[in-house]
């Protein structure tokens, strides 16, 4: 008995032209969202590769030599090294392996070679969920699921006749059978909780968010950008928006120009006055590259992952790089830190003496008249509000004294400019300030009653130092705009920018926009959220008693099976063989009585042919029979003789056939 | 004995006892179909688990649900390959026999009976390049595995296999087709004319008159045991006259004895080859003539059915593996 199955044999078969082909669509597609982010020359290379190898096929030019490729694999190495200075991560690792796959294109020949690309195709394709997790992504993926899965059936079909178009049927076939089975797969494969090692904190480019640092500008940069920041969903009422204040970096330190964190700021967290009736809201935050979360004005009761600083602003342990959603409650009334440590206090005045002498003059000058903080505030509220302060996305350049610029000479300004010269101004006067950033306000969608925040809600304000009062929030930007804080951005601006929030579409488009906004935060919470705990919970809502990984993976094993003899008994009785038609029923009780007589007709033999070998081997004439068999044909393969009156009489002739006695 | 060879053992003979030998049509069921992931399968679950390893270390939903998505296609894909030959009947028809050093083709014919189309069904005689068709539903199709022949007998066909690795090539399905038919291998004939002059004008014998051989009809005569049924005379016979052999009148020619000792060739496979090239002579020539090997006489007759014995007696000759299975490449079962 022979174990050597001929696989060896059947990967080394040269590939075909169409194989080549197809795969090479198939990495085309699985590769194109990727030319957003890798380095050019990469991209470059994929394609030079391509066409190469499909001009191969058509004998246009000739194969690398093998010594040729050795010596570009390795340039292609150390220049995906020399881009980054790494080959471990994301970037760099995606990099390394697209130019190895393209490579292996180059040298691209057997069944065996097409298969690996098929494989790398499929891997390939994986990368892109490290990039972003949208329905858009992930229905991109399906699409070019099939394509890959297509290519993957015409190299195992062998038969080029059979077209394209059922080849993209079969894989779209198999893979949704395949879902099935992948959504008891996800529901039931234990879930781990990672990483099960070390991300380094990696920083993932190409994701927008606040800054570490404010210098005028660099919030309207956000402003043009219509991209979900964060969606929360309120355990009540949802608070008006004047006091949606998202609370995110908090800068206290200044250069003259622009704001930054200081380092003090990162210590332990601090104990909270906890008042009753908190906020009480769960945060859906989009991926931005960096460590803070953000929550209500003021945070009481933070998530387990995350810490609270001394500036009371929320981080997580490590970058936000994947979505991430969180509970927390926050209060809206409350009293923050009246018992300010003096260090703190004392870097919260600090400003360059030789920079804003304007400013600085002015902040000075009103600390001489006026000795309350609040009256201070109100000055410079005042001052923005009842001279020609114009609130505008498109501000002048500011020069190097740039609040004195602001607030003398230009007097356009954004949130970030009204923000910093204020504190500017608190801090010349004698009164601690410091610049807050984060997000103001958010739109209801309608359709799933929460709240979406964008980029473009991206705001800054400032916070006072009061004795006895603690931090105070002050808005300058509401001073010159209440629009902006009352009913947003749009309202508020009079420049030409369209708008981004859905409530200003006509009511259908609106609705539908809500909708669609609504599927995604479906897709993020039922999804991209199913993590260990949230499937221990789901599991217990399901109440079918599976509590351990032993249960679930019984009951995973019981699902599959379940589903899979579904299937097999679908297409064993869709596809089972036709009951024979009649006439072949009559026949085979004439081929049984011929059986008996010593006549076995052979399977594929035609009747012609078994009569005339019961004639030659046994010397068996019968004309009887042959009438019986010209009857059976005809009736088998001319038209309009499938008649019950013809049929009758075929039965009649049959059951009246005897064998002809054969002389002994 | 080690472990390995014993369970190597234990694995064939259960493998022969779900697979007898059959005569006529083999039906891929359930118990003679076997499924092994390939090469590329397991290259394909090891992916799998870098892929999953990702999911998990990056918390990445989509990952998890990409690779599920391909478990899944990769169970979906063992149910698909498995079905793609299950409920087959393969026939193979008895292949006329050939000269050795001949192409032999074995004739299969497969009855799909299912209404589903089967794809890239390969043939393959152990390791001889496979042959792929594809089996539309409700059709019967006939399918040709040509295979060279080195070795003259009489042989069993075995070690041919039909597999599928569609629709995804992550599996192998197959089944061992073993049937009891025969396949018969002639010597290579070697023509020599000086040989065959030789051995007529040596025995050169009566001239024959009244034989049941011949053109041209001569007359009734009594049955005699032994002869062939075809001549006889039903019409007689249905006359109530008893068994009546027809006789012709043949135009004769001297018949001869293919003896292997007045053969010249030196080997004992140059003689067959020689007493081979003779039979078909004498039957072209249409005389009557014998075959003498050690140990076996067949007596003069003519007709195809006298060659057609002749010829196979002499194929298998001294074979030693006689009703052994077949060979080919020097590759031995």
């Amino acid at each position: 008995m022979n174990h050597n199955l001929p696989i060896n044999q059947i990967a080394a078969e040269t590939a075909n032209q169409n194989a080549v082909i197809s795969v090479s669509i198939s990495f085309i597609l699985a590769m194109l969202p990727h030319f957003l982010h890798l380095p050019l020359w990469v991209s470059g290379l994929v394609l030079f590769t391509l066409i190469w190898r499909i001009a191969q096929t058509y004998d246009v030019v000739k194969a690398f030599p093998k010594w040729l490729l050795i010596i570009m694999v390795i340039i292609g190495g150390i220049s995906v090294f020399a881009q980054f200075w790494t080959v471990v991560g994301r970037d760099p690792g995606l990099a390394l392996l697209t130019v190895m796959t393209a490579f292996k294109f180059l040298e691209t020949r057997t069944h065996r070679d097409i298969l690996i690309l098929i494989f790398l195709c499929y891997f390939l394709l994986t990368t892109h969920f490290l990039f972003g997790q949208s329905i858009a992504i992930a229905l991109y993926m399906i699409a070019i699921l099939i394509v890959i899965t297509s290519t993957l059936i015409t190299i195992n079909q062998r038969d080029d006749s059979i077209p394209v178009l059922t080849r993209f049927k079969v894989a779209s076939k198999l893979l949704g059978l395949s879902i099935p089975l992948m959504i008891i797969l996800f529901i039931l494969v234990p879930r781990i909780p990672g990483p099960l090692w070390g991300l380094s904190g990696e920083q993932r480019g190409g994701i927008t968010g606040l800054s570490e640092s404010m210098t005028p500008g660099s919030i309207s940069n956000l402003i043009t950008n219509n991209e979900v920041a964060f969606r929360v969903q309120f355990e009540g009422e949802i608070p008006p928006q004047e006091k949606l204040y998202w609370r995110g970096p908090v800068m206290a330190k200044f250069d003259g120009r622009s704001w930054s964190r200081t380092e003090s700021g990162i210590t332990l967290r601090r104990e909270l006055k906890i008042l009753p009736n908190p906020t009480r809201y769960t945060v859906t935050l989009e991926p931005h590259g960096k460590p803070w979360l953000f929550g209500l004005d003021i945070p009481a009761l933070i998530p387990q992952s995350a810490i609270l600083t001394d500036e009371y602003q929320l981080l997580s342990k490590k970058p936000v790089n994947d979505l991430q959603r969180y509970s927390m409650s926050s209060q809206l009334n409350y009293q923050l830190a009246p018992d300010e440590n003096l260090e703190y206090l004392m870097i919260s005045s600090e400003y360059p003496e030789q920079r804003n002498p304007q400013t600085l003059a002015l902040g000075k000058q009103w600390a001489r008249e006026l000795t309350d903080g609040v009256d201070i505030a109100n000055k410079a509220l005042q001052m923005f509000r009842n001279q020609e302060y114009i609130y505008t996305l498109q501000p002048p350049l500011l020069g190097q004294h740039s609040s004195d610029d602001f607030l003398f000479q230009t007097r356009r300004g954004f949130c970030e400019h009204y923000a910093s010269s204020f504190t500017l101004l608190m801090r010349a006067a004698g009164i601690p300030a410091r610049v807050v950033t984060g997000y103001q306000g958010g739109e209801l969608n309608e359709v799933g009653n929460y709240l979406i925040v964008r980029q473009s809600d991206a705001h800054a304000w400032a916070e006072i130092w009061l004795e006895g009062k603690g931090w105070i929030r002050v808005d300058p930007t509401a001073a010159v705009s209440p629009d902006r804080i009352e009913n947003g951005l749009d309202q508020a601006l009079s420049d030409d920018l369209s708008s981004f929030k859905f409530s200003a579409r006509s009511p259908l488009l609106r609705s539908l926009l809500f909708k669609w906004d609504s599927l995604k935060y479906n897709w993020n919470d039922l999804i991209l959220n199913y993590d260990h705990r949230k499937q221990a919970r789901f599991l217990r809502d399901l109440d079918l008693g599976i509590q351990s990984w032993g249960d679930m993976v019984i009951a995973l094993v019981i699902a599959l099976a379940s589903i899979t003899s579904g299937y097999w008994l679908f297409s064993w009785y869709r596809e089972r063989p036709l009951s024979p038609p009649e006439y072949e029923k009559i026949m085979n009780q004439l081929l049984k009585k011929l059986k008996r007589a010593g006549f076995t007709r052979k399977p594929s033999e035609h009747v012609y042919e078994f009569l005339q070998r019961m004639q030659t081997e046994k010397q068996y004439s019968d004309s009887h029979l042959e009438q019986i068999f010209n009857a059976y044909s005809r009736i088998k393969y001319a038209n309009g003789y499938q008649k019950q009156n013809i049929l009758d009489r075929f039965r009649k002739m049959v059951s009246e056939w005897v064998p002809v006695k054969l002389p002994k | 004995m080690t472990i390995l060879s014993f369970v190597q053992r234990r694995m064939d003979h259960w493998i022969a006892l779900r697979n007898p030998e059959t005569s006529g049509q083999i039906k891929l069921q359930n118990r003679r179909l076997y499924i092994l992931p390939t090469r590329f399968g397991y290259i394909y679950a090891l992916m799998q688990i870098v892929l999953l390893l990702a999911a998990i270390n990056y918390q990445n939903s989509m990952t998890y649900v990409l690779t599920f998505l391909l478990t899944s296609l990769g169970i979906i894909s063992l149910w698909q390959t498995h079905k793609n030959l299950l409920g087959l009947s393969i026939e193979l028809k008895t292949p006329s026999p050939v000269y050795q050093g001949e192409e032999l083709i074995f004739e299969f014919v497969a009855h799909n009976l299912n209404q589903s189309n089967r794809y890239a069904v390969g043939l393959q005689y152990t390791n001889a390049p496979p042959v792929y068709s594809s089996l539309s539903g409700e059709q019967t199709t006939t399918i040709k595995l040509p295979l060279p022949t080195i070795k003259r007998g009489l042989y069993k066909p075995a070690g041919i296999i039909i597999f599928t690795r569609y629709p995804t090539g992550l599996f192998h399905a197959w089944g061992w087709l073993k049937y009891d038919v025969p396949v018969l291998i002639y010597p290579k004939p070697i023509y020599d004319s000086p040989l065959k002059d030789l051995l007529i004008n040596q025995q050169s014998g009566n001239k024959n008159i009244n034989t049941a051989d011949g053109d041209d009809f001569a007359g009734l005569r009594g049955h005699k045991k032994g002869e062939s049924l075809r001549h006889i005379s039903w019409k007689a016979y249905a006359q109530g006259r008893g068994m009546l052999t027809k006789t012709f009148q043949g135009y004769a020619s001297p018949s001869l004895w293919i003896d292997w000792f007045q053969m010249t060739a030196t080997s004992h496979e140059g003689k067959l080859s020689q007493m081979i090239a003779l039979v078909i002579q004498a039957h072209q020539e249409g005389r009557k003539y014998g075959v003498k090997l050690p140990g076996i006489d067949l007596p003069q007759s003519s007709g195809p059915a006298h060659k057609a014995d002749c010829l196979q007696q002499i194929s298998v000759f001294n074979q030693s593996d006689l009703n052994s299975t077949f060979l080919i490449n020097g590759i031995e079962e």
